[in-house]
């Protein structure tokens, strides 16, 4: 008995990577699988037809039920049949999983118009345009579930203006979608993966580690913390029936973590009773809302690589963390709880 | 004496609305500006070299230093020609202002493939031109300031996914260019504003108005707390040589009141010495993230928020201007 027992999913992006390791996860529960996977490079070019067919095939000698796709997401039409090839093999359509994605970094004063448009196209148009076709036919049923992959690079990623903006951009259609399809049983999340693949290989990081290995990050990765497969549990957990109260949610997946984010709030206010002048502003700001306005220096710590930022700077003290259950530990943004009570 | 003085700023959509209002007080303040404005329909319709024109006579005539651009946004090479357009008239750019923006809101179950695509394009992808092109400058002079306009629909607005996404976008941009130009003293930050404007009068709620008073809400703004003139102070504050630390923040502007908003962050992690199974998960996850999920909203409703303040919080700054402050960290999850 699987989690998703009779329900059929749509992942796109399928062919490799993380979205590989969701529809092995969610065929694995009992999904009936569209593997969906254009088989480009990195880059968004070529095409290769045999990259689906090899998960399809996975998922089938596994006594699970697939059908390949290979069309392109960034074509509006073709994304309907994909999920119109869902509801033909499997009768219908409960779970879509965004995750095909390319990348073209570059710092923005280089970028070229094309750069920005292919990147915008595969993950903001892509997106949607799963999205679209699928929410007719999940409001019909009153049930769906529908997971976009972001990334931390919304965050502000400085090579990585075209995929930054469209990774934050699918936040912002995400929230979107959980508040407009809730009412028909619909939840909608978010998940900003970490893990080593091909789109981490073509880093500055990547391919450092491939002089010194011989080999790509990708190719050492099973097992361990940088997994794919690490990412795929809390995906099909999002897509079981027990995920039902869960809606709106970003979550970030590395390894074995699992992350909650909080969304945007109000963290001060300036009032007056008439229009503010800029002088007002100027005299008043750094007192008020200017307090607060620079982040924490980075912290180096003895045997970390690179200075930790974030939560992650604040995660290095192992006294922060409780132990939930055996072998399982929860950490506390203490600063925000605090602000919060 | 303005506070921009010498400074020089492209203002896209500047022939309406709040960019009108941005352009407008920018002049006053001693910059010269380059008024944007394509002049079409509120839908991305036509086009009307008026509203720019216009601007640009009105700061002329006030005695201030303007030119007008009739070009889309969405045109690569039109974005570049608004940046040289700055340097040939007034000899550099110090500040972009991105407002050009327009509305095709539907449900995502309806919504066409045109809808989609022409607000992104206009929104992010014009707010990208401006910033790609301006951009490369500033790196050359070693300074400058991009002010972007977002929207608090970004954050979940039901009938709006074209829009939320594409203001969503513009805030991830706005931080790329934050944390990718510092180095190059530039500064980069996203606004969420507000006003009666005829991107309001499109919306049901003022019809309604129409039907109580018999005009337009966008008629009826001037000099309340509804003005979308009321957005341009905080822009040209941020313009400011005050405002030079200020960058990768995101700021509201709702009636007379400037919000500093606090950026998404994690706020609670859940590690297991071993692979997750899904089982786990759907016993740990509520446990683990039970409140957060059922408190956690998308929720933007800024404007009510701050009436609901209590009376107790405010700080009294004197002249009738209060501060409320939480302890809520402003940053977000700032990886980079």
């Amino acid at each position: 008995m699987g989690k998703l027992d009779g329900k059929a999913a749509l992942v796109t992006g399928a062919g490799r990577g993380i979205g590989r390791a969701v529809a092995l996860e969610l065929a694995a529960q009992g999904a009936a699988v569209v593997v969906n996977d254009l088989g480009t490079s990195l880059g968004g070019e070529g095409s290769d037809q045999s990259i689906a067919q090899q998960v399809v095939d996975e998922i089938k000698a596994a006594g699970g039920r697939a059908v390949a796709n290979t069309s392109s997401i960034t074509d509006y039409d073709a994304a309907g049949e994909m999920v119109q090839q869902a509801v033909d093999n499997f009768g219908q359509i409960d779970i879509v999983v965004n995750v095909a994605g390319i990348l073209r970094d570059r710092m923005i004063f280089n970028m070229s118009e094309e750069e920005y448009d292919i990147v915008a196209a595969v993950h903001l148009n892509g997106t949607f345009n799963t999205v679209r076709h699928a929410s007719a036919l999940m409001r019909e049923q009153r049930s769906g579930r529908i997971i976009n992959f972001s990334s931390v690079s919304a965050w502000g990623s400085p090579g990585q203006p075209n995929y930054g903006a469209a990774k934050y951009g699918v936040l912002g259609f995400t929230a979107v979608l959980a508040n407009s399809l809730n009412k028909y049983g619909v939840t909608s999340n978010a998940i900003l993966p970490g893990a080593t693949t091909r789109m981490t290989d073509s880093t500055p990081r990547g391919l450092e580690f491939m002089k010194e290995h011989g080999k790509l990050p990708s190719e050492m990765a099973e097992g361990t913390d940088g997994d794919p497969a690490n990412v795929a549990p809390m995906v099909a957990y999002l897509a079981t029936d027990d995920a039902q109260h869960i809606n709106g949610h970003f979550f970030g997946v590395r390894g074995t973590t699992i992350a909650l984010y909080s969304h945007w709030e109000m963290a001060g206010v300036l009032t007056a009773e008439g229009r503010w002048k800029p002088e007002e502003l100027i005299e008043l700001f750094p007192d008020t809302l200017g307090k607060t306005i620079k982040a924490p220096e980075p912290v180096t710590l003895p045997g970390s690589p690179r200075p930790l930022k974030g939560a992650a700077a604040m995660q290095a003290d192992p006294a922060t963390w409780k132990t939930l259950a055996p072998g399982i530990e929860l950490w506390e943004r203490s600063t925000y709880f605090d602000a919060k009570r | 004496m303005g506070v921009l003085d010498g400074k020089v700023a492209l203002v896209t959509g500047a022939g309406r609305g709040i960019g009108r209002g941005v352009a407008l007080l920018m002049a006053e303040e001693g910059a010269s500006v380059v008024v944007n404005d394509l002049g079409a329909s509120l839908d991305g319709h036509g086009v009307d070299t008026g509203p720019a024109a216009s601007v640009a006579a009105e700061i002329k005539a006030a005695g201030g230093n303007a030119v007008a651009n009739t070009d889309s946004v969405t045109d690569w090479q039109a974005a570049e020609g608004m940046i040289q357009q700055a340097v040939d008239a007034f000899g550099k750019i110090d500040v972009v202002v991105n407002v050009a923006g327009i509305l095709r809101d539907r449900m995502v179950f309806n919504m066409s493939e045109d809808e989609w695509k022409d607000v992104l394009n206009v929104h992010l992808k014009g707010t990208f031109n401006v910033c790609r092109w301006a951009s490369v400058r500033f790196r050359e002079q070693r300074s400058g300031c991009i002010i972007n306009f977002s929207s608090n629909s970004a954050f979940g607005a039901p009938g709006q996914p074209n829009y939320a996404a594409a203001k969503a976008g513009i805030i991830g941009l706005t931080l790329n260019c934050a944390n990718g130009l510092s180095r190059y003293n530039v500064t980069a930050n996203a606004i969420l504003p507000s006003g009666h404007t005829r991107m309001i009068d499109s919306i049901p709620r003022a019809r309604e108005a129409v039907a109580h008073t018999g005009k337009l809400p966008s008629e009826l703004a001037k000099g309340t707390d509804k003005d979308p003139e009321n957005v341009a102070p905080l822009i040209v504050f941020l313009a400011s040589d005050a405002a030079r630390s200020v960058s990768g923040h995101i700021f509201g502007s709702f009636g007379f009141s400037y919000v500093l908003m606090s950026q998404p962050k994690i706020i609670k992690t859940l590690r297991s010495d071993h692979r997750w199974s899904v089982d786990e998960l759907s016993e740990l996850i509520p446990k683990a993230f039970g409140p957060e999920l059922e408190t956690i909203k998308n929720d933007s409703g800024f404007y009510n928020k701050i009436q609901e303040i209590p009376g107790g919080q405010w700080v009294d700054l004197g002249n009738g201007r209060e501060f409320w402050g939480s302890k809520l960290e402003p940053y977000g999850e700032n990886v980079w």
